[in-house]
């Protein structure tokens, strides 16, 4: 999630603090404070799982590039290797190369016109669609 | 600025724009949440004129150091403007005011239109339930005369460059691409194929250039219990283009809430029909459908540019934040549904 959760995190107590002054108006008191509660839920929401997630992405990705063979030799260093660095922060950088490094790939599968790259093109597709489960928040908007 | 601050300099502002007013006084300022666009405020605007004195509720919508959308105010002005008075209902605008000297940043002042409701989530409580049919009709219908009608008789030519029709497509693809290109503080493998398709599957030319909203959606207009539309808001990224782009924005996914219905209240059919009974217009299934997805990599670049105004500190409030956090994976999915890969 963009913007990183502490740095949201520590903006809201700052908003929060200046809320607590007795002479700002309500209305803009209100306003404030609904929507950081409604930011907070969902940092609540994704701080337990976020770990997890991002590591069960990357391990996937991995395996996706691995995969690919010759079609992702440019980034063929990012299939090899795991996740040693657990802070959200590490993984989060990992999981922005491994995605970067998906969307060449899904360029050049797309234009591969040979059965082996429709086959790879359904697996991007898959795990496309199981990257929105995995960031699916009961919280969300929309 | 503190309120106070605001009222005071607000109603000298308006003293310098009445000459035969006198006693100008703002009253009850107050900031009204939500507006990620626009800082939004209601007001009193009270005055002496011929002896008597007068009273009018007012909006106040003052640009913030760094904005959700970075628009020209002077176009969403010149888009109000022109509607007033049609079969498109919307606010009086009275004032508009690009210098920053009188309150520290642009703004336009416009009448508050009052008694009725905005939010999208009363629209599933009593006693709007009943409504939505009647609300659709009147949305779609709405729509269809936003595209039926003639931007170069309202003179908006003059504010808001019109493309040649072959070219609406890509002229706001490739707007909306540099905003993901610039904006992204992450990668988007989702959008970025949709962005793929999109430039291997142009759609037809426009059937004509006509007004876009540019964010004409539930949310985005005043309604009642009845169905009837009152004020359509939000003119801030009207341009002129395909008429086709604000049906498929009405059809965005995300704009469902979670329900499976057009704008949440009805099938995209009954809302495509009655847009085409209104405007004139026919929606080719293929044309709209790549207007469709556009809109989704739109959304998603709306999405992005929040968070990124966020990020390099020249917006800090949470509203910048909620779209980045709660709309970013709803607009992926609606990306894979529009593409049947969901």
């Amino acid at each position: 999630m963009k913007p990183d959760i502490p740095a949201v995190l520590a903006e809201l107590a700052g908003l929060v603090a200046r809320n607590a002054v007795p002479d700002v108006d309500p209305a803009e008191r209100a306003g404030a404070l609904g929507l950081s509660a409604a930011l907070l839920g969902l940092a609540a929401e994704a701080w337990d799982g976020a770990a997890q997630r991002l590591v069960e992405e990357n391990r996937a990705l991995r395996a996706l590039l691995a995969s690919a063979g010759d079609r992702a030799s440019r980034d063929a260093w990012l299939a090899e290797g795991g996740d040693d660095d657990l802070r959200i922060s590490a993984l989060s950088s990992m999981n922005a190369r491994l995605r970067a490094a998906l969307i060449d790939l899904h360029a050049a599968v797309e234009r591969d016109p040979s059965p082996e790259a429709r086959e790879l093109e359904a697996e991007i597709w898959e795990e496309l669609r199981r990257s929105t489960e995995r960031r699916l928040m009961s919280g969300a908007l929309a | 600025m503190s309120s106070a601050d605001l009222a005071s300099r607000l109603a000298a502002y308006a003293a310098t724009r009445m000459p035969t007013a006198r006693e100008v006084e703002v009253r009850d300022l107050s900031r009204i949440s939500g507006g990620a666009s626009r800082q939004t405020y209601r007001f009193r605007l009270a005055w002496t004129e011929e002896g008597e004195r007068r009273e009018r509720r007012m909006i106040l919508r003052r640009d913030p150091p760094a904005s959700l959308i970075d628009t020209e105010r002077r176009v969403e002005f010149a888009a109000y403007s022109a509607f007033r008075g049609s079969k498109v209902p919307v606010p009086e605008m009275i004032w508009l005011e690009e210098g920053s000297e009188a309150l520290d940043q642009p703004f336009s002042v416009a009448e508050e239109i009052t008694g009725f409701e905005a939010a999208p989530a009363l629209l599933w409580t009593e006693p709007y339930l009943a409504s939505h049919e009647a609300l659709a009709r009147t949305k779609w219908s709405i729509l269809g005369e936003i595209a039926r009608a003639d931007p170069f008789a309202l003179g908006l030519d003059s504010v808001m460059p019109p493309p040649e029709p072959g070219a609406c497509a890509f002229r706001e693809l490739d707007m909306w691409e540099k905003v993901l290109d610039e904006d992204q503080a992450e990668p988007l493998p989702i959008t970025r194929a949709a962005i793929r398709w999109l430039r291997a599957n142009p759609p037809p030319a426009a059937q004509k250039i006509g007004v876009v909203h540019g964010d004409f959606r539930t949310g985005n207009f005043l309604y009642d219990r009845q169905g009837g539309i009152h004020g359509v808001l939000d003119w801030e990224m009207a341009h002129l283009g395909d008429p086709l782009e604000d049906l498929g924005w009405s059809l965005n996914p995300v704009w469902n809430f979670k329900r499976n219905l057009a704008g949440g209240l009805v099938p995209d059919a009954v809302a495509i029909a009655h847009w085409e009974a209104a405007s004139g217009l026919k929606a080719d299934p293929d044309a709209l459908h790549w207007w469709t997805l556009f809109n989704c990599v739109k959304g998603q670049a709306i999405w992005i540019s929040s968070a990124r105004a966020w990020i390099d500190g020249g917006n800090r409030e949470p509203i910048m934040v909620l779209p980045a956090w709660g709309m970013q994976n709803a607009q992926d999915r609606a990306i894979l549904k529009v593409m049947d890969r969901l």
